[in-house]
């Protein structure tokens, strides 16, 4: 009996143990944002070693991939608006035809035709020296002349624009589709237990020990989260909000996604949360989402071949697919009352 | 034979149990200190313990931190846009808040983490 007992003690305070800590993370500030990277391995100098090629592989690419500065895109915006056929940059093929792809799935909601348009806004600059949105005439013009990606004719390599309005920025895309490359290099490298997070949007891979990762939702209306969900094989999580990147004017709010539209900062949702395999399909439809609003983001949704998606409009009315629904555990309460929608 | 000393081991670790639990798995979400970083290199890690104002000198300029009742949060900042202001307090193990123009960044470590990152 008293070997019994023993035994029950052991087995019952057993399950108490904790996997031993193997999470290896590393910060690096690229792409304008805090990227996080988090290896779950036994190899301390193989994860180091990761690091630091990942490191090197996001300064590259935000080298070459910003509109603005000095780098492959710069340029090749450049030669882009004289209307002439010009070779398009090996760094920026796969991109460019990815963001084609993702563009023309979400009907043009998510364009990354629109550079001249987020630079007018001033959030290509990060907000340095914006006080007050851009003149209503001068918005009015650009949207009657607005480019679209369609503008971009490519053949053999060579790309021409026939808008000189084009101008090429991958803002919306681009940090999901440096996630996505950079699982690709963890995989080679010998790594299947990850997350790569890009100032709040990830994708996670494998898992931590027997354990999934889990991953806390920020609630976009007030401080901590609103829930959670748990990976345990390969999924990405984006979001995107009308808080992530602001200015208030005259008691208004003007966040950075631009509705192509209007030209107008895109109304109707707070935020837009995305749980997709890939991380840049992730990335860019969170964008095209947002700009859809209410009455447009299920049909886009199901266009860009998403099942897991979460919609919060300004007065915290949250409404989600049914796939979601099981995804989703709730962090706050009491739980607020959530619309399924049919899919 | 058990005698009384067994049952009272036998009760203890029953009681155990749950508080092992919560301890061990439960709602610790609260972190313990705040990494704070410019452009990517820490500049400093300080305990959420300890209230205090902290000044980081950023890109653009100045940034004002304040630590209260284990909690952290940007108060002034050179930037144009003040979203880092707005996000108000954070706590939560691996939440961060960042100023992008400045390049200043806090990121709660220590705790027992719920979470392995948080989305935003």
């Amino acid at each position: 009996m008293r070997c019994l007992l023993l035994l029950i003690v052991v087995v019952a305070l057993s399950g108490c143990d904790r996997p031993s800590a193997h999470s290896h993370k590393q910060q690096m500030y690229v792409f304008g944002t805090l990227v996080e990277v988090i290896i779950w391995t036994e190899d301390e100098a193989a994860a180091t070693e990761a690091m630091s090629q990942l490191s090197a592989q996001f300064q590259h690419q935000h080298q070459q991939w910003h509109p603005w500065e000095a780098g492959e895109l710069h340029t090749f915006n450049q030669q882009l608006t004289t209307g002439k056929p010009t070779p398009t940059p090996d760094s920026i093929a796969p991109l460019l035809q990815r963001a084609i792809e993702l563009s023309v799935a979400s009907d043009g909601l998510f364009d990354p035709s629109l550079g001249q348009l987020v630079k007018l806004w001033g959030f290509s600059d990060n907000l340095v020296n914006v006080t007050q949105p851009p003149d209503a005439t001068q918005l009015a013009n650009f949207i009657k002349q607005a480019p679209h990606i369609t503008d971009l004719e490519i053949n053999n390599g060579l790309a021409q624009s026939h808008n000189p309005r084009l101008y090429l920025d991958f803002g919306g895309f681009a940090k999901g589709y440096a996630v996505d490359r950079a699982i690709e290099t963890l995989r080679q490298m010998g790594f299947d237990n990850a997350i790569v997070n890009a100032g709040g949007d990830l994708r996670a891979i494998g898992s931590k020990g027997e354990w999934p990762w889990r991953i806390g939702i920020r609630n976009p209306r007030g401080e901590g989260l609103i829930a959670s969900l748990q990976i345990s094989r390969d999924e990405s999580v984006f979001t995107s909000g009308d808080y992530e990147r602001f200015y208030d004017y005259q008691g208004k709010r003007y966040h950075h996604i631009i509705d192509p539209r209007n030209g107008y900062p895109a109304e109707g949702f707070s935020s837009v949360t995305i749980l997709h395999h890939d991380a840049a399909t992730a990335d860019a439809a969170a964008t095209a989402l947002l700009v859809a609003g209410p009455e447009q983001w299920r049909e886009v949704a199901k266009k860009m071949g998403l099942s897991q998606v979460m919609v919060i409009t300004p007065r915290g009315k949250i409404s989600m697919s049914p796939a979601m629904v099981k995804r989703i555990r709730f962090e706050v309460s009491p739980e607020p009352n959530i619309n399924v929608v049919d899919w | 034979m058990l005698r009384r000393g067994d049952y009272l081991i036998f009760l203890a670790t029953l009681l155990l149990l749950p508080w092992l639990y919560f301890t061990l798995w439960g709602d610790q979400r609260a972190g313990e200190y705040a990494q704070i970083l410019v452009g990517g290199d820490q500049q400093a890690l300080v305990s959420l313990h300890q209230p205090q104002t902290i000044e980081v000198a950023g890109a653009l300029g100045l940034s004002i931190l304040e630590i209260l009742d284990g909690k952290i949060r940007f108060i002034t900042s050179a930037c144009q846009g003040k979203q880092c202001i707005h996000r108000g307090w954070i706590n939560l193990g691996g939440e961060v808040v960042s100023c992008l123009p400045n390049q200043v960044s806090i990121a709660i470590l220590g705790g027992e983490q719920r979470f392995d990152a948080i989305n935003f």
